[in-house]
């Protein structure tokens, strides 16, 4: 019961969004709230009409690119990590974790006036570049912990079948591995989804991502309060899809793999 | 009335004899196609506000294009973000901005950063400034309060904000309100011309659901008067300039020393906090945007506004009220008259220091203010606007507009109203004063209290603010 | 041996270059004079000295320790209440433990939105149906009150992580042994002996970890704020972070907010250290 109460506290919130998606304005403030109302599209219109297809596209796009840039540069890293005697290893694993827990706020100061001078403001590149900051050193903070799951036997097995270094990453190491990387990837992809000041402070008009763009619902006309509920839908949507598929995972992730769900 | 009225026909028909007589010795008329030859081809981007008038302008913009072949990217952004991305693109020299539009707030920051291009050079170009221009139009003290700092112009006056009382006429003008007001108040109840006038009406028209409003049963709350009451935003401003200036106080003295708890203005402030007890629940969380949502929603029956979200707001369709609002000028002070003010945000677009292309970018800026442009910004707006031009006030359309008496209010406001003080460091000040008035407003400090520690804050941001 | 060095070397360059280099370029920028962005003579400490002199930055500091006081220990209790309820098995669990994720994934901009919606003054679904019915709301909404504003974005912090904590600790007793349980069970232990002398002592470096998490992600809170109350009303809510947003992108006083960043960075950095040190030690991780 009392787990279900919680749920429910959970999902009401959620619940109420929803129908002020469908809410026509005229009972959208209405007192008492009201739960039953013939639902009406024309929240939809509106955001159709004013380019947040476009904000969805953008979002899409920086957080899959960074994400693929991520899972390319960190899996080697990772791996690299947990297989072999590196110098300094735990030194620079601190290093990578305290990149991860660094406060975006005191990264975004430098990053604007150095994009500022260098022409990356309100550029794909330069967000990319930017969620690199937080999600690389995610990435290969947590793909380490499941490297280090990795039977060594069989890694052993196929250099002596002849493989070379490069080939068992490739051939041995990386079918096992997948699982892991594409529970890793999948959080880094959210994370770029959700991600706010980066984007805000160093995105502009050609890079604006669906949660940047949210504030220009508030016009001058008022507030458009079934649109922003649109919008924080859209937004959840691929949350939605990722707990349920990954929820072991989640755990596991926001914990920097230091529990393993 | 006819009289009148033929007055400036005949001076407008002397106007351009004149004009043809001066421009007859050369061999063709001024024109933007001309004057932007050697520019066509160029590309700028123009940041500016958007507001209704800012989105009407947008749909004039193809015409400036399509006539002088400068291709204009003409990007409009929210108040907050239009000054934090637009101060953030010249101070840190990015330049991605060719003109950004200003409040008059942030010249002292933005001239004492150096990154404003003054135009007094680009103005004394004959081939590229309008002979036709007449500067002298442009409305004051706005422009010149705004723009003109130690002998250099710094822009054109764009937008020209203002704050004006704006009050529910279908109660005002209500038989039985009216008479139940004059027995309480002993004065006939009207639009309020003063600010004690506009307490009166705030107490005398908040009631109770289930009580009656003008012959009718409420079925919620009614509330005599909102406000804008958000920290950060306009809402210390307006307090500053529509209440204490009023008191014939100020934050600042002449030599922009701190003066935040002279009693003129304890005595202002302490007039304000007192208006929230006839507002609605939440107002300290409302932005200027969400004070003309409250009007148009009918819940008040009246407040001061930025009269351009007015012009979004007093249409058929926007609000079931539009139409039987009316308008006066910001309110005086009953016990002081002689110092009036009233809350004005003159505003400009000014040349960035980083800009590559001031010529074409002091093109369109010039356009924007030009009076054929602005005569068309009204009419597509139709007559919706707000009038940065002497001139503007006697077009037909802004005469024969449903807005009549928004735009006397506007004018009268506009007549009162300065350009704020050239203080860098202004915004840390608002931020500080916003949030100690909210505290009085809510009961949490009294004025005497939050305004003397808004002294000691405020002295500890600045001794001398002014450039 | 280089293959291993030849494998990191693209994630360190690229580390070094998003989170190294702009770390030292602040440091940088903070022990010299800014004129706004113009880079002026060396300053040594004076910036760091007017950070710390600013009573602005030091109440900064106290919201965020208030902030932190309250929600962590709220989100830690709750939660391990509900990963002992979750553990002695509930009906529809698997389908309400993925329901429990959905808080914690979510974007700040969507919490915003749900918040602003639950709380708006006048109409918002809590506003009117219980804090006004119950008298908790006198003339004003929550999030524009001086005094609940703050209280309000810790119930939304709450709201957010306590599933999380409850589902990181409902992970850690799901892989306790099964053993000692057994034994204390033939030993005839009450349920709340073998909580106390088995489940706490078994479970302590992983809650451990779990609220140095939930203490670094708390100090590091943002978003909500800023698009919530932006710091108001007043300085009611201006956390360090809203306080380092503002002295740059508002009054663009770049020598203070410089400093500001590298003293939030080093602490973070110690911060992390804590925690690698405390997983490790106490929990056998990395």
């Amino acid at each position: 019961m009392a787990v279900a109460a919680g749920a429910l506290v959970v999902v009401f919130p959620v619940l109420w969004m929803a129908t002020m998606a469908f809410k026509p304005e005229a009972v959208m403030f209405a007192r008492p709230p009201v739960w039953r109302f013939p639902p009406t599209l024309e929240h939809f219109d509106y955001v159709l009409a004013h380019g947040f297809l476009g904000n969805l596209v953008t979002s899409l796009v920086v957080a899959v690119v960074s994400t693929a840039l991520v899972v390319v540069i960190g899996t080697p890293a990772a791996y690299a990590f947990a297989r072999f005697p590196i110098r300094r290893r735990d030194d620079l694993l601190l290093f990578v974790l305290a990149t991860r827990m660094a406060p975006p706020v005191a990264l975004v100061i430098p990053f604007y006036l150095i994009y500022a001078r260098v022409g990356l403001l309100d550029t794909y590149l330069g967000l990319i570049l930017a969620y690199l900051t937080f999600n690389l050193s995610f990435y290969i903070w947590v793909l380490w912990s499941f490297c280090r799951e990795l039977p060594v036997e069989l890694e052993e097995a196929a250099r002596a079948d002849g493989y070379g270094r490069g080939q068992v990453l490739v051939r041995v190491v990386l079918p096992l591995l997948k699982p892991g990387i594409i529970a890793t990837a999948v959080l880094c992809f959210i994370f770029a989804w959700n991600e706010f000041l980066f984007a805000f402070m160093l995105g502009g008009k050609a890079v604006e991502t669906l949660p940047v763009a949210v504030p220009k619902l508030i016009t001058s006309q008022g507030v458009k309060w079934g649109e922003l509920a649109i919008v924080g839908l859209v937004a959840l949507l691929p949350v939605l899809a990722v707990v349920f598929v990954l929820q072991r995972h989640i755990v596991r992730g926001l914990t920097m793999g230091a529990v393993k769900g | 009335m006819r009289a009148r009225r033929r007055t400036p026909m005949l001076l407008g028909a002397a106007l351009v004899v004149a004009m043809a007589m001066v421009a007859a010795p050369s061999a063709r008329a001024w024109t933007y196609r001309e004057a932007a030859r050697p520019y066509a081809g160029q590309a700028i981007t123009v940041l500016d506000e958007i507001t209704p008038l800012q989105e009407t302008m947008k749909t004039l913009v193809p015409e400036f294009v399509k006539e002088t072949g400068i291709k204009v990217d003409y990007q409009l952004l929210n108040h907050f973000e239009v000054i934090s991305r637009g101060q953030a693109d010249m101070l840190s020299g990015r330049g991605a901005y060719d003109a950004v539009m200003l409040h008059s707030p942030q010249m002292g920051l933005l001239l004492q950063a150096d990154v404003i291009r003054p135009i007094d050079d680009l103005l004394a170009r004959k081939e590229l400034t309008n002979p036709a221009l007449d500067l002298d139009d442009l409305i004051q003290p706005a422009w010149d309060s705004l723009a003109k700092f130690r002998g250099k112009t710094y822009g054109l006056l764009n937008w020209n904000y203002n704050v004006i009382y704006w009050a529910r006429g279908d109660l005002l003008s209500h038989q039985g309100e009216k008479a139940a007001f004059k027995q309480r108040y002993g004065y006939e109840l009207g639009p309020a011309r003063t600010l004690q006038q506009m307490r009166d009406l705030a107490e005398f028209f908040t009631r109770k659901k289930g009580e009656t409003l003008a012959g009718q049963t409420l079925q919620s709350d009614f509330y005599g008067v909102v406000l804008e009451g958000i920290k950060g935003g306009t809402t210390f401003w307006t307090v500053w300039t529509a209440f204490i200036r009023n008191f014939g106080g100020d934050i600042l003295d002449a030599e922009g020393r701190p003066t935040i708890d002279r009693p003129e203005n304890v005595a202002a402030v302490k007039l304000w906090a007192d208006l929230w007890k006839f507002s609605p629940p939440g107002q300290a969380e409302y932005s200027l945007i969400d004070v003309p949502t409250v009007m148009g929603s009918g819940i008040a029956a009246q407040t001061l506004a930025w009269s351009d979200f007015v012009l979004g707001i007093d249409r058929p369709g926007k609000s079931k009220f539009a139409g039987k609002f009316v308008y006066a000028g910001s309110p005086a002070n009953a016990r002081a008259p002689q110092t009036r003010s009233a809350e004005t945000e003159p505003s400009m677009i000014v040349i960035s220091r980083h800009s590559k292309r001031p010529e074409a970018t002091y093109l369109f800026l010039q356009w924007m203010v030009d009076k054929a442009t602005q005569q068309r910004l009204f009419q597509a707006a139709g007559g919706a606007g707000v009038p940065i031009r002497q001139s503007t006030w006697n077009l037909p359309v802004v005469k024969q507009s449903p807005f009549a008496g928004l735009y006397a209010a506007m004018q009268e406001s506009l007549r009162y109203g300065r350009a704020k003080p050239r203080a860098p460091k202004i915004f840390e000040i608002m931020d500080v004063m916003s949030g100690l008035v909210q505290e009085i407003a809510l009961g949490r400090k009294t004025a005497e209290q939050g305004l003397k520690e808004g002294q000691e804050k405020v002295l500890a941001i600045c001794k001398q603010c002014t450039l | 041996m280089l293959f291993p060095y030849a494998l990191i070397a693209p994630a360190l360059l690229a580390l070094v270059a998003v989170a190294l280099v702009p770390f030292l370029y602040t440091v940088w920028l903070s022990a010299h004079e800014m004129q706004y962005a113009r880079v002026g003579d060396f300053a040594g400490l004076a910036n760091y000295r007017a950070l710390l002199g600013s009573a602005r930055f030091w109440h900064s500091v106290w919201i965020s320790t208030l902030f932190i006081a309250l929600a962590v220990p709220l989100e830690f209790a709750l939660g391990l209440l509900g990963a002992l309820v979750l553990h002695r098995g509930v009906r529809l669990r698997a389908i309400l433990v993925p329901v429990l994720f959905v808080p914690s994934m979510m974007a700040p901009i969507v919490v915003a939105i749900l918040w602003k919606i639950m709380l708006a003054g006048s109409w918002g679904l809590l506003s009117y149906n219980v804090l006004e019915r119950f008298g908790l709301l006198e003339g004003t909404s929550v999030l524009a009150s001086p005094d609940l504003a703050l209280y309000a974005l810790v119930a939304i912090d709450v709201w957010q992580w306590t599933p999380f904590v409850m589902l990181a600790l409902f992970a850690g007793l799901q892989s306790l042994p099964a053993t000692p349980y057994r034994a204390a069970a033939v030993d005839g232990a009450t349920a709340w002996q073998t909580f106390r002398r088995l489940t706490v002592p078994l479970m302590t470096p992983l809650m451990a970890v779990v609220v140095l998490l939930r203490l670094i992600d708390a100090f590091k809170v943002f978003d909500t704020i800023f698009l919530l109350t932006g710091g108001g009303p007043g300085s009611s809510t201006e956390s360090v972070s809203l306080f380092a947003y503002k002295t740059v992108f508002d009054f663009w006083d770049l020598g203070t907010a410089t400093a500001c960043a590298v003293v939030i960075w080093v602490m973070f950095f110690v911060f992390s250290n804590v925690f690698y040190q405390a997983a490790r030690r106490l929990l056998g991780a990395f």
